[in-house]
């Protein structure tokens, strides 16, 4: 047990990643186009591995793994709703592309803005997905905590080394926008991927011979336990399928997921990626694996401390520099979704609100230093509400899904050939978003066993679609009386 | 229509269809039925998606 080993190995590594990419992502022309969605280059490799970046976070790494070890089989949603994400992506994606690249546009909230003529729904989109965006880089920072804990066996001051993390990642995206993050996330999905075959693959070996063996030993202990309640429990059958659906839905909603769309080169590399991206959805299996060794040899661990039981194993049973390169690739899948959301908010906030909304800073040069600024406004959000409220990984991240999901029923009917009036959009997102909001607020995540963001969603439809009628029955009865 | 119609075979699957898969037996490899289930359907996507682009370029 040597913690100056394990957090040298964490440390170094962060470091290098750093030069990596910053070196990797040298231009000589930095304008907004490049600086927030790459310069619409990406082709199918390196979108994939931006995409699976942003996708695959702390969250994936510990939370999966916690659930896995806290909870059983309701953990297996994960495994679901991104393979049904990418197969709606496959033809949800290629025309939102074919839009922004002829308009130009560089965040979700132009994309509204553009479709339903409306600036002011623009400004509106921002600020929700600004709202649920830095409670998400907030989740982030709370893996952070776990790991360098973890890392330095108790003895660090986890605040200044949180902190200190932090600070280095808001400097590089700082310096290198998208194309930084993606190639960042090149050395992120390596690392990753090992530290996940190691977790999933060797811990059971050691402790039960094989992956197999940890399930019959869970099933021994607890029979129910790989299974879902067949009823309408919190967490039975019915909450399982209707999470599955809003999550899928809510997948690519994310602001930043939406402009990662933007970075492809055409069509084409959208649609191979929604074809392969389910085989990365198997490396979760390996979690789960990790998840119940845990359970089985580091037993007792409660409710958010769950996120760190497999951790706690290599810690427990490992040499010191396994478990710094175990830590270092979880510091990487905090921080790299980190950046990508942080640049996220940061460009929605300085195009949309800034500059549609108080005719701030609208052109290039002047939209490239808000949206820097921004990145450093948004960072130190995110640090202070982590500094104030340190929240477990996973009920965060459903809110927040809840929360942007509502985007869902705008997307699709922008890329209808009749539309709804923005007024009816925003009235929907409002209307969805309020529902989320009462929810969160009695932390009731379901209602009749189903989970209450879906009932937003259809408050959301509803309210959009009503509103919709009303002014168009209003519109014509105008007509008929001059 | 033939190209919603297979994406959509997967994805009902992984959501309509899990209650009628959610028991332990018969184990798959060592993994419970629910988990093999959802492995297989995951395994089985990207074929149905790469019909449905097979589909897309004839057109």
């Amino acid at each position: 047990m040597n913690p100056s080993v394990s957090l040298g190995i964490v440390g170094a590594g962060i470091f290098a990643v750093l030069i990596f990419a910053t070196l990797a992502s040298r231009r000589t022309v930095v304008d907004p186009q490049e600086f927030i969605v790459g310069g619409r280059s990406f082709g199918a490799l390196f979108l994939w591995i931006l995409l699976a970046g942003e996708i695959y976070t702390s969250f994936t790494f510990l939370g999966a793994a916690g659930w896995a070890y806290g909870r059983g089989a309701p953990a297996f949603y994960i495994l679901c709703y991104g393979t049904i994400a990418f197969t709606l992506s496959y033809f949800l994606l290629p025309p939102i592309w074919a839009i922004a690249k002829e308009r130009g546009l560089l965040t979700e909230a132009d994309f509204f803005a553009e479709r339903y003529g409306s600036r002011r729904l623009g400004i509106l989109v921002a600020c929700v997905g600004f709202a649920f965006l830095v409670p998400y880089v907030t989740l982030q920072l709370s893996g952070l905590e776990i790991l360098l804990r973890i890392a330095g066996y108790s003895t660090l001051n986890s605040t200044t080394t949180v902190g200190v993390a932090f600070a280095l990642m808001t400097g590089f995206v700082y310096l290198n926008g998208l194309r930084g993050t993606a190639w960042a996330s090149v050395v992120k999905d390596l690392a990753v991927v090992l530290a996940v075959l190691f977790a999933g693959i060797a811990l059971p070996i050691r402790f039960f011979g094989s992956p197999a063996g940890v399930v019959d030993r869970v099933l021994a202990v607890r029979p129910h336990w790989l299974t879902l309640a067949n009823d309408l429990s919190a967490q039975g059958t019915l909450w399982f399928v209707s999470t599955v659906l809003l999550t899928a839905l809510g997948f690519y909603m994310w602001p930043q997921s939406f402009a990662a769309i933007f970075a492809a080169r055409d069509g084409n590399v959208l649609r191979q990626n929604a074809i392969f991206l389910p085989f990365y959805q198997l490396m979760l299996l390996l979690v789960y694996f990790a998840g119940f060794t845990a359970l089985l040899v580091v037993p007792g661990l409660k409710g958010p401390a769950a996120d760190q039981s497999f951790l706690l194993v290599v810690q427990r049973y490992y040499p010191s520099w396994v478990l710094g390169l175990v830590a270092f690739a979880g510091c990487l899948a905090a921080l790299v979704p980190a950046s990508g959301q942080i640049l996220g908010a940061a460009s929605l906030f300085a195009k949309n609100v800034l500059g549609d909304g108080f005719g701030v800073a609208t052109n290039d040069a002047a939209r490239l230093r808000a949206t820097r600024l921004l990145i450093v406004v948004v960072a130190a959000l995110a640090l202070a509400w982590w500094l104030a409220a340190r929240t477990s990984l996973v009920g965060l991240l459903l809110i927040g899904y809840s929360g942007v999901t509502q985007f869902f029923p705008g997307v699709v009917m922008a890329l209808a050939r009749t539309r709804p009036s923005a007024r009816a959009v925003g009235a929907g997102i409002v209307a969805g978003i309020i529902v989320v909001a009462i929810a969160g607020w009695r932390a009731t995540p379901t209602l009749f066993g189903l989970n209450v963001g879906l009932f937003a969603l259809l408050v959301n439809a509803t309210v959009a679609f009503a509103t919709n009628a009303i002014r168009r029955s209003r519109g014509s009865a105008q007509l008929a009386t001059p | 229509m033939m190209r919603y119609a297979l994406a959509a075979v997967p994805v009902a699957m992984l959501t309509l269809a899990i209650p009628f898969a959610n028991r332990v037996e018969p184990r798959v490899f060592g993994l419970p039925f629910l988990l093999a289930w959802i492995v297989l359907w995951i395994l089985l996507t990207p074929a149905f998606l790469g019909a449905v682009s097979r589909l897309d370029r004839s057109r």
